[in-house]
């Protein structure tokens, strides 16, 4: 008796824990969801790049989103949900979220260290613990593996967006740190500002030398050649390694924008196409 | 009185030369002034530090020339013509047209990128056109207030626009933050190359234009008196205007303020309004003002490149109030 | 006799659906001042700047020096007349020899610059009206006065030989209305062709050898002041009953009936 009485008063808040209605704003968090067995009743639309989200999500909502706000509440509402994932760039939103009494956890990782931790504390937050533990686990092996075996450290300038004036990311951008570890020495290595992009001196660009130029535009497919063209006859990338040996790549997915469930994926992608190590 | 006028023309000289030197001789990357001169005469051989120096500082220094005089000899140029101490190029519509265009290209078609200072030089012709087919019609055409008022509401119109486009493609923003801002890039020759004329343009009409501007100091009726065509006159000098503030912000983003202070600042230090003076000395410190501010800019947290907005007026502005505070 | 040199008939003007001139004449010549006077909307400021040339008249005969006005442009015109408009703009960071200078600038080439002749005949347009002691002072540091012998002198600086005010009295004192006043009985004894459109019927009849009188845009009287400002004339044009009294020496007086009160026996 006692056995049972000790189980329903922990199994309680545990079940009160584990909302039902679950709304995902990131491609990150819905994934992970669903990577735990979780089916969210709606996600947030996918920003910028393709969609690489799980064909499990397949015919859940989609909340158009936009800043700085995130969803519209209205439609939220109607969606009934007792939990919102979001990320800090939604972060206006969360008050008001939170008076419509949905509670709203921020889960966004900025590094791939962060990656497995957040699919954990995810997992906490839904009430599947053991399920998150585990994805956590294969993830960051996954992200173990495809670092494994590298060969060279090319020196490496990621750009985003288009335009004369590219920013750059820096070591504490998603981007910047995944084309870290997956072997790429950043030009902007040492250099930490928040938001984790800044406009880098073309003159540091011509001293430091890049093997690889990586550019992220905000486009879509059929703008890609036109920016292809134009970042490759840029007169001062033309004349460094990364220019002479024809090394300037476009990334035209978000990857390397926001944090994703297929980390490791990632990394191979940018190891064979990009970083060739 | 001639010679307070000639030492602020000698001054505002130095002050060009001396930002042209830093400008060179300044940059993310150290290099050792000896080095430096080599490079602009041609003794010193193949390899980054040419680089540089050639392809990335000397065009970026003259750039900067080129655009901060042709903003302010826009800015003299309207404040002649319309006779308001607050004309300036965003007032005929131009920066608002600019903006758009270039937000246009480069956040709805980023895949014309390459065409990025025509969009801009197109749609910043275009708002100065439409505000001067708006003014030039009815009664009072071509009137100082008409003209003006025309200027704020084309500008309106093309700032809804680009707030539009923002607001539809809100993860691209990023990409257009940079031109709204205002600064320079180090795209070597290749953007100067396309703008080039029309700079040309519209300093060729400033300079007929100076002694005209004179003529119409004391209004329109003694000017007509005397045989000049006022409204002929504001027409021409609106569109040599629009000429340098289009090319202007097709290669450096939106640097309205340069038009209207760099005037001001020329007429309060050398006491006079007359346009020979003011329409040359504005166009050599506007010059000197960007090549500064754009070398604070590059070096202030290199290897970051900040915009050179916050840095123009934190050069001119004091300057501005000495002179003001003076002046009464 | 010399040939007028302004001859001005019937000039009409319509502005819109409007009738402004509906027929006026106006003479001028050489050492001779004219004043053209009438109530509000009478067309006294409209016709001088009709035949000045700066606004468009629809119909009538206007020459100057026998020339058809529509035959002289620009730069020609102004080395014939001087027009002094009624409102000019005061711009800051311009002085008085600036100013000046502006008016002398008919005589200099688009691309030439001032010579010294221009130079003096500046400096002679500021000493002859009297104000050679601010030449290098802004505009914007003068007196109502001072300010209208300065457009007076860009005017003279045009070296034409008919000079033309437009109510250049009428927001003066009296103090600076009598030294403008004096100013152009001089210009005109120079031997200049005056023309002034005055308010102040005393001070017409105190300087001018012809007055015009307009009403609703005709000219309905041109003569010498005794004969043009007669009490029924005032009467008729003005509405209003008034003499005007005129002694040797220039000092005139306008008698006005202020408050009408005559057959009240109130003394007035």
């Amino acid at each position: 008796m006692l056995a049972v009485a000790v189980a329903v008063a922990v199994m309680a808040p545990l079940a009160q824990a584990a909302p039902k209605r679950i709304v995902a704003l990131t491609p990150f968090t819905a994934n992970t969801l669903v990577g735990i067995g979780v089916k969210p009743v709606g996600i947030g639309q996918t920003l910028g790049g393709q969609k690489r989200l799980s064909k499990k999500l397949d015919g859940v909502r989609t909340l158009p989103l936009s800043h700085p706000n995130g969803p519209n509440m209205e439609q939220l509402a109607r969606l009934n949900p007792g939990l919102v994932l979001s990320s800090p760039t939604w972060r206006k939103g969360a008050p008001t979220m939170r008076s419509l009494d949905i509670k709203v956890v921020m889960s966004d990782p900025d590094r791939i260290a962060g990656v497995a931790p957040e699919i954990r504390k995810i997992g906490k937050v839904v009430g599947r613990r053991k399920q998150a533990r585990k994805l956590a686990a294969s993830v960051k092996a996954d992200i173990a593996a495809a670092r494994k075996g590298i060969k060279s450290r090319p020196k490496v300038l990621v750009l985003l967006g288009v335009g004369r004036t590219p920013f750059a990311f820096l070591e504490n951008s998603w981007g910047g740190d995944l084309v870290s570890e997956a072997g790429g020495d950043l030009l902007t290595a040492g250099l930490d500002e928040p938001g984790g992009f800044a406009r880098i001196s073309d003159e540091q660009v011509l001293k430091e030398d890049p093997d690889v130029i990586i550019a992220v535009p905000h486009a879509d497919e059929d703008d890609i050649p036109g920016i292809t063209k134009y970042m490759r006859d840029n007169p001062i990338w033309k004349v460094t390694k990364a220019g002479q040996n024809d090394r300037i790549y476009i990334s035209n997915d978000n990857s390397l924008l926001q944090a994703s469930t297929d980390t490791g994926k990632v990394i191979r992608s940018v190891r064979s196409r990009f970083l060739k190590n | 009185m001639v010679v307070r006028r000639t030492l602020v023309v000698v001054a505002a000289a130095a002050a060009a030369l001396a930002a042209a030197a830093v400008s060179l001789a300044l940059g993310a990357v150290d290099l050792p002034l000896s080095d430096v001169i080599d490079a602009l005469t041609g003794s010193l051989g193949e390899g980054s530090t040419r680089q540089i120096v050639l392809e990335l500082r000397l065009p970026r220094t003259v750039e900067a020339a080129a655009v901060g005089a042709a903003l302010g000899v826009a800015g003299a140029l309207l404040q002649g013509a319309l006779g308001n101490p607050l004309a300036s190029p965003d007032v005929i519509g131009v920066t608002g047209g600019a903006g758009f265009g270039a937000v246009l290209i480069l956040i709805v078609f980023p895949g014309s990128i390459a065409l990025l200072p025509v969009g801009a030089l197109a749609f910043g012709l275009l708002a100065a056109g439409l505000v001067f087919a708006i003014a030039w019609v009815g009664p009072d055409a071509g009137g100082v207030g008409k003209l003006i008022l025309a200027g704020i509401a084309v500008g309106a119109l093309f700032g809804a626009g680009t707030t539009a486009v923002l607001t539809a493609y809100p993860d691209r923003v990023q990409s257009a933050i940079f031109f709204i801002a205002g600064g320079l890039s180090s795209d070597g020759w290749r953007e100067l190359e396309i703008v080039w004329p029309y700079f040309a343009v519209g300093f060729v009409a400033a300079i007929c234009l100076m002694r005209p501007l004179d003529r119409l100091a004391l209004g329109d009726d003694v000017a007509a008196s005397l045989g000049v065509r006022p409204r002929l006159i504001r027409l021409i000098a609106g569109v040599g205007a629009a000429f340098l503030a289009a090319a202007a912000a097709a290669i450096a983003g939106l640097l309205g303020f340069l038009g209207l202070v760099v005037p001001h600042v020329v007429r309060l230090a050398g006491g006079t309004s007359s346009h020979t003076f003011v329409v040359p000395v504005s166009a050599i410190s506007g010059a000197a003002l960007l090549m500064a501010g754009d070398t604070l800019a590059r070096t202030v947290k290199a290897p970051i490149e900040l915009p050179v907005g916050p840095f123009m007026v934190a050069l001119g502005v004091p300057l501005f109030l000495l002179l003001l505070r003076r002046a009464v | 006799m010399t040939a007028p040199a302004l001859e001005a008939r019937d000039v009409r003007v319509a502005i819109g659906s409007k009738e402004i001139l509906r027929g006026a004449d106006l003479t001028l010549e050489a050492g001779r001042l004219v004043a053209v006077v009438g109530p509000n909307g009478a067309g006294k400021s409209t016709l001088v700047r009709t035949v000045a040339g700066i606004q468009r008249r629809t119909s009538g005969e206007v020459r100057w020096m026998g020339q058809e006005l529509g035959e002289l442009r620009g730069r020609r015109l102004a080395r014939i007349r001087a027009f002094v408009p009624q409102r000019s703009a005061v711009p800051d960071g311009v002085t008085v020899t600036d100013a000046v200078g502006i008016g002398r600038s008919v005589h200099v080439g688009p691309l030439q610059r001032p010579t010294r002749h221009d130079r003096d005949a500046v400096a002679a347009a500021i000493e002859r009206v009297g104000v050679g002691e601010f030449a290098d002072r802004k505009l914007t540091t003068l007196s109502g006065g001072e300010l209208q012998r300065v457009q007076i002198a860009v005017a003279l600086a045009q070296d034409a030989p008919v000079l033309m005010a437009d109510e250049p009295t009428s927001h003066l004192d009296l103090g600076a209305t009598v030294s403008v006043a004096k100013l152009l009985r001089s210009l005109a004894a120079d031997g200049l062709a005056v023309l002034l459109v005055a308010h102040d019927l005393s001070l017409a009849a105190a300087v001018a050898d012809t007055v015009v009188v307009m009403s609703g845009g005709r000219s309905v009287a041109a003569a010498p002041p005794s004969e043009a400002l007669t009490a029924e004339r005032l009467a008729e044009v003005w509405g209003v009953d008034a003499s005007l009294q005129g002694s040797a020496g220039g000092r005139t007086a306008l008698h006005v009936d202020w408050l009408e009160t005559s057959g009240l026996g109130i003394p007035n």
